[in-house]
């Protein structure tokens, strides 16, 4: 048996290789993205907030580039996150960690009540769901004002430091300082993301994006993986919320709002569907697009317009595509590229 | 009396007032061939789809192995040992031949396959029963292949390959030929009666000359009903039989 799984090994010895030395590469290079980031941009905050919409963007693409739900809802997760996280910290006096654990498991129950009701619905009418959901949400934060600040947005979310009892261990006032926290977060989330994406649950989410009817044959119960992987990607989203929250010191309305939906979307299409990787490019090419130019010209949103049909006519797997199929076109590699298995 | 693996009584599924399957009684014995036939419209294929699970039926029973079946979801049937494969060719397409195939065996998992922190080559017991698969339906070149990639012919043969790899009781094969060229034909024969050897299977087929060159037991079905029922050799010589094919020629 072993020597009959070898062989098959042997059958495409190019492309496996290849593939577990950019598995491999894609985390180094991760790293090195993480610590050159705040030295290379202008300020650490703008670094913090690319890594921030990177999380976002990863737990959305988990749901759409792996799993093939295309979710307006996002911004729920995101906003409820930033919400809950402040007004536990503000109301309960809550600390750092107890924080960022109330907004995940928030953002994975929501998921859960969200992800039960929408998946009762394929395709467009999924879509449609997500979206009215959003808009629930929205108005439901407008309304709450005494609690979310309304318009206004929820003001003075302090950023508490990492502290047992009284006694502070690390602060994050500095921006780098809470870049480290962020990044640290980041790199904790990918490598676990990639784990999964490569487990018996991340194969079999590959399986429903190409082919529900058949997987559903197979023996999965769809429904099932599909709510499961919305549970983990409301809880990433909620955290990369809470984060969010504790950088600007203040919670926009903005954060729950449609757009913010829309986003997190075109960063994950932009970079990639279907590399985690991807993700980190795609929010790091919007928010850098984002703060270069809207400084110089302040309906900058258009060129992003004209860059988002750039990418899904020319560059179907977005960046982290153009990239990869650069790369191996320069190894002088003859195989043929194609997804063995959808991702990184 | 012969071992019963398959039973339905008394089968109906209604659209409104349409009866497209009509009180059908099958008895598909362990081990055997046995083939379901007709003219077009005449409840094959919604009779197939309440056999899979995918219509749940307006009345009657299905028993598998004597347990209960009838309100069993499609994915559910799979661990109790039920396995299908498509008439539309119904593939991973972007994911490779030896990936669509231990998908196909690690459906077995039922919760276990939700397991979200195991390497994937940890479960060897998934990628050798692919691997054997490959060997046998004769893709073990093709491994590293793309599914979408490979010919129609090839296709259609990979369909019937991720049917078989979880190792069920009783094989459900609808159409298997459909779509495929005269010279593909004979290889997907050739693999049904081997497949026939270890395996229940209950075939759905339009290509007469397989019908008959592996079939233990035919059923003929016309507006719903079992019209008749029994060896190659008796549905070839019946009257009925013959008044039905004509009936829907004329």
């Amino acid at each position: 048996m072993t020597t009959k799984t070898l062989d098959t090994v042997a059958a495409s010895p190019g492309r496996r290789r290849f593939k577990g030395r950019l598995g491999a590469g894609t985390t180094l290079a991760m790293l090195a993205v993480m610590v050159l980031l705040p030295l290379v941009l202008p300020s650490a905050t703008l670094a913090t907030e690319i890594l921030i919409f990177a999380m976002a963007a990863l737990a959305c693409n988990l749901l759409l580039g792996f799993t093939g739900l295309l979710s307006f809802g996002q911004a729920i997760f995101f906003g409820a996150g930033a919400y809950i996280s402040a007004l536990a910290m503000i109301h309960l006096n809550a600390g750092l960690i107890g924080a960022l654990l109330i907004a995940v498991v928030s953002g994975c129950v929501l998921a859960l009540g969200v992800g039960m009701l929408c998946i009762r619905r394929k395709g467009i009418y999924f879509v449609m769901l997500t979206l009215a959901l959003t808009q629930m949400a929205y108005f439901l934060a407008y309304t709450l004002s005494d609690w979310t600040g309304g318009d206004n947005g929820l003001l003075d979310v302090p950023r508490p430091p990492l502290a047992v009892g009284e006694t502070t261990l690390i602060s994050f006032a500095s921006p780098l300082a809470f870049y480290a926290l962020v990044a640290s977060l980041f790199a904790l989330i990918y490598v676990v993301a990639r784990r999964i994406t490569d487990s018996p649950f991340g194969s079999t989410l590959l399986a429903i994006r190409e082919n529900e009817q058949r997987a559903s044959a197979l023996g999965y119960d769809t429904r099932l993986f599909k709510i499961m992987v919305f549970v983990l990607s409301g809880g990433i989203t909620a955290l990369a919320g809470a984060l969010y929250g504790m950088l600007l010191n203040f919670v926009p309305l903005s954060n729950i709002e449609l757009l913010m939906s829309e986003q997190i979307l075109i960063m994950t299409i932009i970079g990639g569907t279907g590399s985690l990787f991807g993700s980190l490019l795609g929010a790091g090419a919007i928010v850098l697009l984002g703060d270069l130019l809207s400084s110089i010209w302040p309906r900058w949103m258009l060129l992003l317009g004209v860059a988002l049909i750039a990418v899904v006519i020319f560059m179907r797997g977005g960046l982290w595509g153009g990239l990869s199929s650069l790369l191996e076109r320069r190894r002088g590699s003859h195989t043929k590229p194609h997804k063995e298995a959808g991702h990184d | 009396m012969t071992d019963v693996l398959l039973e339905t009584r008394d089968l109906a599924l209604a659209y409104g007032a349409f009866r497209a399957v009509d009180g059908v009684s099958l008895r598909i014995a362990r081990g055997s061939i046995h083939t379901v036939i007709g003219p077009n419209g005449a409840g094959k294929t919604s009779l197939f789809h309440c056999l899979t699970g995918e219509r749940r039926p307006t009345a009657g029973r299905i028993l598998l192995d004597g347990r209960e079946i009838t309100r069993e979801p499609p994915h559910g049937r799979v661990g109790l040992g039920m396995s299908r494969s498509f008439q539309v060719t119904s593939l991973f397409q972007e994911l490779s031949v030896h990936e669509n195939l231990r998908l196909a065996a690690q459906g077995i998992d039922g919760w276990r396959a939700l397991n979200f922190w195991q390497r994937l080559n940890k479960r060897r017991e998934h990628l050798a029963r692919a691997d054997e698969i490959l060997e046998r339906i004769g893709l073990a070149e093709r491994a590293g292949v793309a599914a979408g990639e490979l010919s129609h012919g090839q296709q259609r043969i990979l369909e019937v390959g991720m049917a078989i790899c979880p190792r069920p009781k009783l094989l459900l094969l609808d159409e298997p030929t459909s779509g495929m060229g005269i010279d593909d034909i004979p290889s997907m024969t050739s693999l049904i009666g081997e497949l026939g050897e270890d395996h229940s299977i209950l075939l759905i087929e339009h290509n007469m000359s397989i019908v008959m060159s592996i079939s233990d037991t035919i059923t003929v079905m016309n507006r719903g009903q079992v019209l008749v029922e029994g060896d190659p050799e008796t549905v070839r010589s019946d009257a009925r039989v013959r008044d039905a094919y004509l009936g829907e020629a004329a």
